[in-house]
């Protein structure tokens, strides 16, 4: 069943474009000048219950307004959305109420007040009954380990604890989504560790549906199934974390060690790179050259000690997607 | 009763909040007083010993500033309530909650008016019932009519606010809007000069706005210039103001929410 919706959806913004210097200034004063920028472009995904998808891109490729549209903040210009039943920009009040967003750069939580106050407030808001809240409450604070800072101003607070803070904060009234924009952003690796590990247990035991963007292709690796690449709006893959090495990740490396300093002649259609110490590497697509051929080669040919074959690191594919180099 | 639960938690927070600043309350309170005292020494040389000019006595007007100062010192509205979290972004959050995000800037103005009330309201009256000494209100009954009509007043000061807010949508930087908003509000309601002394055409163009609902219908009907009637008919002209105004309001506050664009990434 699919629970997440999202079909053939488009978001344009109208961007005041405004020469620098004062002229720049005065002229868009008197005859401003718009230009249109699309953020979302045509996108479709369906995500169904319990999922956990990883949602990645490069800056400005649209996954933030993607998650606004999602949580009901934003309106999307045509298509159509539905989360668990409902149409999140038209029924937002009835609608946000059943799930839980987290940004990252954005606190949701009072700056002055102690981070338990917050959490108060927010029972309040959310009516979340006396027990469940108490139940979540040390639940969560126990996982993330928040009990020396509860009773501390959030302006008090290091990034790192904020952010824990605001995870729970997410979380007090027990959502059955939830969406995460960067919530691993300044957060030191300890503290990645810990909020990964809390993702991954909230999603394995309370089934909870999550879709979570990040730069940090550590947090994809560890927590989520399931990838969504989007760039410039549109999706560019979407399918398992496996399944991007099969698809885009042909590429192999033979890092090769020789007894001594070593000539090699070219070889067709592999890239060799100097190493140090007598090492060279040698950079090939595993259709366009076979390894054993390859590995044969070398060994008749040269005198070797060492051998060691690698697959590209998933950042690395990621990287290149985003430069447009594989499709 | 369930339904209204986060509002009031909003409002207490609020409430609470404000206590934490003793000195700037204290400061609050003899700002307000000041301000009396000041107009009560202008209107005093401006009468330079006459009882009455044009029929209004001088306990009246100062009845009439006293109250709409005062009213004015309770009726609190965070004119940039909107404007700061479009600013900066944090409207998304707000929009995250499954509350009207106007109701919680209703259920914190109120909060805060309460605090006024209580803290900021009662002790400035009292000293100047004290020293400088109001009208009486004419009769219980006018003085009940005077507390609903007050809270019209409020009323149509709040959607006023609402309203202007809205433009925060499509100009982002109101600060101009508002301040001129704020001279109508102050010049035209009659807190700074009552609306008896205005000229005869004036008046007649300001009953077809709302600024004199907002202070100076309720001091009317404390000092008992108006009948039964037109007290009712007054109270009915303010609450079909609100309703007006707040459905301009809405409109524009759900046609921003289309066109909204969330500022910082």
């Amino acid at each position: 069943m699919s629970f997440i919706e999202v079909k053939s959806v488009s978001k344009t913004f109208r961007i005041n474009k405004r020469k620098s210097g004062v002229t720049g200034m005065l002229a868009n004063l008197f005859v401003p000048k718009y230009e249109k920028k699309e953020a979302v472009k045509d996108l479709d995904f369906v995500i169904g219950q319990g999922e956990m998808v990883g949602f990645i891109g490069p800056n400005g490729a649209g996954k933030s307004t993607t998650i606004k549209m999602l949580s009901g903040i934003l309106f999307p210009e045509s298509g159509e959305i539905r989360v668990g039943g409902f149409i999140p920009y038209k029924q937002r009040k009835a609608y946000v109420g059943s799930i839980g967003v987290v940004f990252g750069q954005k606190s949701q939580l009072q700056w002055d007040l102690p981070v338990i106050d917050s959490f108060e407030l927010l029972k309040a808001i959310y009516r979340v009954p006396d027990e469940t809240y108490r139940k979540n409450l040390s639940r969560y604070t126990e996982m993330l380990d928040m009990g020396g800072f509860l009773n501390q101003p959030v302006r008090q607070l290091s990034l790192g604890q904020r952010m824990r803070a605001d995870i729970v904060a997410a979380l007090l009234h027990s959502p059955k989504i939830v969406f995460f924009d960067e919530p691993t952003i300044g957060v030191d690796v300890v503290g990645k560790e810990t909020i990964r590990n809390f993702i991954r247990e909230l999603n394995s035991q309370d089934n909870v549906t999550m879709l979570f963007t990040t730069h940090d292709m550590q947090d994809i690796e560890k927590t989520c199934d399931r990838l969504i690449i989007i760039d410039k709006g549109s999706k560019v893959y979407d399918g398992t974390l496996p399944g991007i090495r099969e698809r885009y990740g042909t590429t192999r490396q033979l890092d090769v060690e020789f007894s001594g300093p070593q000539e090699v002649a070219p070889i067709r259609h592999v890239e060799i790179v100097d190493l140090d110490n007598n090492k060279k590497r040698f950079i090939f697509e595993s259709h366009e050259v076979h390894i054993n051929e390859l590995m044969n080669l070398l060994l008749n040919r040269y005198s070797i000690r060492d051998m060691n074959i690698s697959e590209p690191e998933i950042e690395s594919i990621i990287r290149k997607i985003y430069s447009g180099e594989v499709f | 009763m369930m339904k209204f639960a986060p509002y009031f938690a909003y409002a207490k927070k609020c409430f609470l909040g404000r206590s934490a600043y003793r000195f700037d309350h204290l400061m609050n309170i003899m700002s307000t007083c000041l301000q009396i005292f000041i107009f009560w020494g202008i209107y005093r040389a401006l009468y330079g010993g006459n009882t009455e000019v044009d029929g209004i006595t001088l306990p009246m007007v100062a009845t009439n500033f006293v109250l709409s100062m005062g009213l004015g010192a309770v009726f609190s509205v965070n004119d940039y309530f909107f404007p700061d979290k479009i600013h900066d972004g944090s409207i998304a959050t707000e929009l995250l909650r499954p509350i009207s995000v106007p109701g919680r800037m209703i259920a914190e103005n109120a909060g805060n008016a309460l605090f006024n009330l209580i803290f900021r309201f009662a002790p400035a009256l009292i000293l100047v019932v004290l020293t400088i000494g109001i009208s009486a209100p004419a009769g219980l009954g006018m003085f009940t009519v005077f507390l609903l009509s007050a809270m019209l007043g409020y009323g149509v000061l709040w959607v006023i606010s609402f309203t202007v807010q809205m433009a925060a949508f499509w100009f982002v930087n109101v600060w101009s809007i508002t301040t001129i908003k704020n001279v109508f509000v102050n010049v035209l309601s009659g807190s700074m000069i009552p609306l008896w002394f205005m000229p005869e055409w004036m008046v007649g163009v300001l009953r077809f706005t709302p600024f004199s609902s907002i202070y100076f219908t309720p001091v009317q009907i404390y000092l008992g210039q108006l009948t039964w009637q037109e007290a009712g008919l007054k109270c009915a002209v303010q609450a079909v103001w609100i309703l007006l105004i707040y459905l301009a309001g809405d409109f524009l506050w759900k046609k921003g929410q289309k066109k909204l664009v969330v500022q910082g990434g």
